[in-house]
């Protein structure tokens, strides 16, 4: 049950438990050294009150006063422990061991022989010595925690003229349980009000970093890894250290397990667009075998019409087939090698007025060319065109969506805005991070992606607190003379 | 304070000065008294001896003793002038004694002498014979209730005193009834008139016991002086003792002891008694 609890429970509750278990334990030993002092003391008490007894008696033994001795037992009675309960009695016995008279004459009847029934009783009969041979005062104890004192009472020229007696129950001896323990109950509450709170502040100090270590965990894959190892205790507690540790080991292997797995997926998808790209290269080599066949029949027939129509028709086709297939493979294949113009983004624009249209979304641009280009123009429009495809498609009907180049000294900028749903820099990764191996959701996104890895860009939603979605797509403007250095 | 009660009051002093005077040229009246009464009651010993001081214009003392032969030896000795004691040894002594009052209870110089038990349901004691083998508690050697009586009647039911598991003597009347009450005997012999005034005034001894045997009546405890060694005031404190009824004040006080007053007494009032202790002493010597 206690196991079950939080740590910051467990930790007040278990002192607590110990303190209880302590106070219990010493509550015991004490009731028990207790008892076993009160009853010597209790035993030295009887002692003295038989000594007083036998002085007092002696001289009524001689002219057997049979009423001073009872009135001589009722006073001297008075001081016997568990008198008032009638667990205790007294009596002087006269030389034979019959009863001259008793502090309780209904338990000790005069005239009873009291030395021969204890000889006679089994209990005592091992210790009880014979009553004509009691020469010095003697104890007995009965399995029954009774406890008998007799004490002979002699003449001045030692003749036994008879004895005291005094008989106790072993209720006398029992001890007050509640007397006992209230001291060590009262100290055992007293502990448990301080160390409760107290406890419960420990706890809670204890278990803070154990909480912080969890707290860490739980947010490993959501948040900076950075941030978390330096949210890590790292001092004090030394197993905590090496939790801490432990949790920063695993970070860091995780760090490092995220990064081959985005390598091998780049790899993979690279491998994916080989396969892409040879696939359409050889739907290109085909017709291109037909173009040369066609040249060769033109060459040979070009004088008569029909046959020139015919191989001019084919040529055309050709060529669109292979127009089409190139299209397709435009992300990756580098088709020019001049730097982007400014006239770059009114051709782009152009080709997405026909798609923007269709959804009746408004597109409109802006250019600001503080710096020169001087980035490739082919992969820049690639970029631009899917992400304003990207945008167009995101805004949805009726939306919009705002486009603007930009060029400093040090990169080129080309931002996008929609009025479609935001997307967030995490919704962007979503979308253009492969699953399972399967190919990424948003390919033109992805591209842009590749791009911008591959021309040492960057490619990042800019998160505001504006509704829309603005994306941000830049590379690096490396001067004139680098330009050629990224083919 | 006008002069009228200056006066008075001054006269009331000054006979109270001359009292004093005269007590203190008269040695003090001393009467002893043995366990026939509840003697233990200090108060009313006081009022009593103011009382009869009052009445003789010379101080009175009480001595107590408790055996009857203590008081006895002090009525010989011309230690007291007069006694309270038992018609047992006012018989054994009768030529040396005289008779000075006799208390009247209930109405008679008469009481009884009890045999008691402890109230209890199971009690084996119903009468003297039943002593056998039993403890037997008396009051004194010379007390008529309180051991003649009791040999007496042992003797008459075939008891024999060892026949007796144990006897032995309270010292009072009073203690007798304890003894029985606390059970450290088995039966008590007791005086009557005693046990009665016990259980008048509620004590214990009388309450935890019960009269198992009641004797025939016999002349109550007298109040005697020594034959030839009168005390001057003798005649005067026996006046005082016959008229106390006739007095509030004196009522008051018998009341308190449960008599109804004092007669002279005559000595045939103890004959029985005298032919009860010739008898038992001719059997016991």
């Amino acid at each position: 049950m206690l196991l079950k609890l939080p740590y910051k429970l467990q930790v007040p509750l278990g002192l607590v438990l110990g303190v209880v278990i302590t106070a219990v334990l010493v509550t015991v030993v004490a009731a028990r050294i207790s008892a076993r002092t009160a009853k010597l003391q209790t035993l030295t008490t009887v002692q003295s009150v038989v000594v007083l007894l036998g002085i007092q008696a002696r001289p009524l033994l001689t002219v057997d006063d049979t009423w001073r001795i009872f009135t001589l037992l009722r006073s001297t009675a008075a001081l016997l422990p568990g008198i008032e309960k009638n667990f205790s009695r007294a009596a002087v016995l006269d030389p034979d061991g019959y009863v001259v008279a008793a502090s309780d004459p209904t338990r000790l009847e005069t005239g009873s022989l009291l030395l021969q029934a204890h000889r006679e009783a089994p209990a005592v009969s091992a210790t009880a010595e014979p009553a004509l041979t009691v020469k010095r005062r003697i104890t007995l104890e009965s399995p029954n925690q009774s406890v008998t004192l007799i004490d002979p009472i002699s003449s001045e020229d030692g003749q036994v003229l008879g004895y005291s007696y005094v008989q106790m129950d072993g209720a006398v001896f029992a001890p007050d349980w509640a007397a006992v323990a209230m001291p060590a109950a009262l100290g055992g509450l007293l502990a448990v009000l301080f160390l409760v709170p107290a406890g419960w502040l420990a706890g809670i100090q204890m278990a803070r970093p154990v909480a912080r270590v969890a707290q860490c965990i739980a947010q490993i894959g959501y948040t900076g890894n950075a941030r978390l190892v330096a949210e890590l205790p790292s001092d004090g507690d030394p197993e905590l250290s090496r939790i801490g540790n432990a949790v920063r080991q695993l970070i860091s292997e995780m760090d490092v397990r995220k990064q081959a797995q985005k390598r091998a997926m780049s790899a993979e998808r690279m491998a994916a667009v080989g396969r892409i790209t040879a696939a359409v290269a050889h739907e290109i080599n085909n017709p291109l075998g037909g173009l040369l066949t066609t040249l060769q029949t033109l060459r040979l027939h070009g004088a008569s019409e029909p046959t020139r129509l015919q191989s001019i028709d084919l040529i055309e086709r050709g060529l669109q087939q292979i127009r089409t297939t190139v299209a397709a493979l435009l992300p990756q294949a580098r088709i020019e090698d001049r730097p982007l113009a400014l006239n770059d983004l009114d051709d782009i624009i152009a080709l997405v007025q026909p798609t923007a249209a269709q959804s009746g979304v408004v597109v409109t641009s802006d250019a600001d060319a503080s710096a020169a280009f001087h980035v490739p123009s082919a992969p820049m429009r690639q970029a631009m065109l899917n992400l304003l495809l990207n945008a167009i498609k995101a805004a949805g009907d009726n939306g919009w969506v705002m486009a603007q180049l930009d060029s400093t000294p040090t990169a080129v900028h080309f931002t996008v805005k929609n009025s479609g749903n935001r997307m967030s820099s995490v919704d962007l990764e979503r979308s253009i991070t492969a699953e399972s191996g399967d190919d990424p959701h948003g390919f033109g996104l992805w591209v842009c992606r590749e791009i911008a890895s591959q021309f040492e860009g960057r490619f990042d939603v800019l998160d505001t607190s504006a509704a829309y979605t603005h994306l941000v797509f830049w590379l690096p403007n490396r001067g004139k003379d680098a330009f050629t250095s990224v083919d | 304070m006008n002069r009228q009660t200056f006066l008075r009051r001054s006269l009331a002093g000054l006979a109270a000065s001359m009292a004093g005077c005269a007590w203190g040229n008269t040695r003090a009246l001393r009467i002893g008294l043995t366990p026939v009464i509840l003697a233990d009651q200090a108060a009313f010993l006081g009022r009593w001896s103011d009382y009869l001081a009052r009445q003789l214009g010379s101080p009175v003392t009480f001595i107590a003793r408790e055996s009857y032969q203590g008081v006895l030896s002090l009525l010989f000795s011309g230690q007291l002038d007069a006694a309270w004691i038992c018609g047992y040894p006012y018989t054994r002594y009768q030529q040396q004694l005289q008779l000075l009052a006799v208390p009247l209870f209930q109405g008679r110089p008469l009481y009884q002498a009890y045999l008691i038990r402890p109230k209890q349901p199971q009690s084996v004691i119903h009468g003297w014979g039943d002593l056998k083998g039993r403890v037997l508690a008396y009051s004194d050697p010379l007390s008529n209730s309180g051991w003649l009586v009791a040999q007496s009647q042992l003797h008459a039911m075939g008891v024999k005193p060892r026949d007796l598991q144990k006897s032995f003597f309270a010292h009072s009347h009073r203690n007798v009834a304890e003894a029985v009450a606390a059970r450290l005997a088995h039966a008590g012999a007791i005086d009557g008139y005693v046990w009665e005034t016990m259980r008048q005034q509620h004590l214990a001894g009388a309450d935890h016991t019960e009269v198992v045997w009641r004797s025939e009546a016999y002349g109550f405890p007298p109040i005697v002086v020594r034959q030839g060694a009168r005390h001057p005031k003798t005649q005067q404190l026996q006046n005082i003792l016959l008229d106390m009824a006739s007095q509030s004040e004196g009522q008051t006080l018998l009341k308190a002891l449960n008599l109804a007053g004092f007669q002279p007494g005559e000595p045939q009032l103890y004959a029985s008694i005298a032919r009860m202790a010739a008898q038992t002493e001719a059997r016991l010597a």
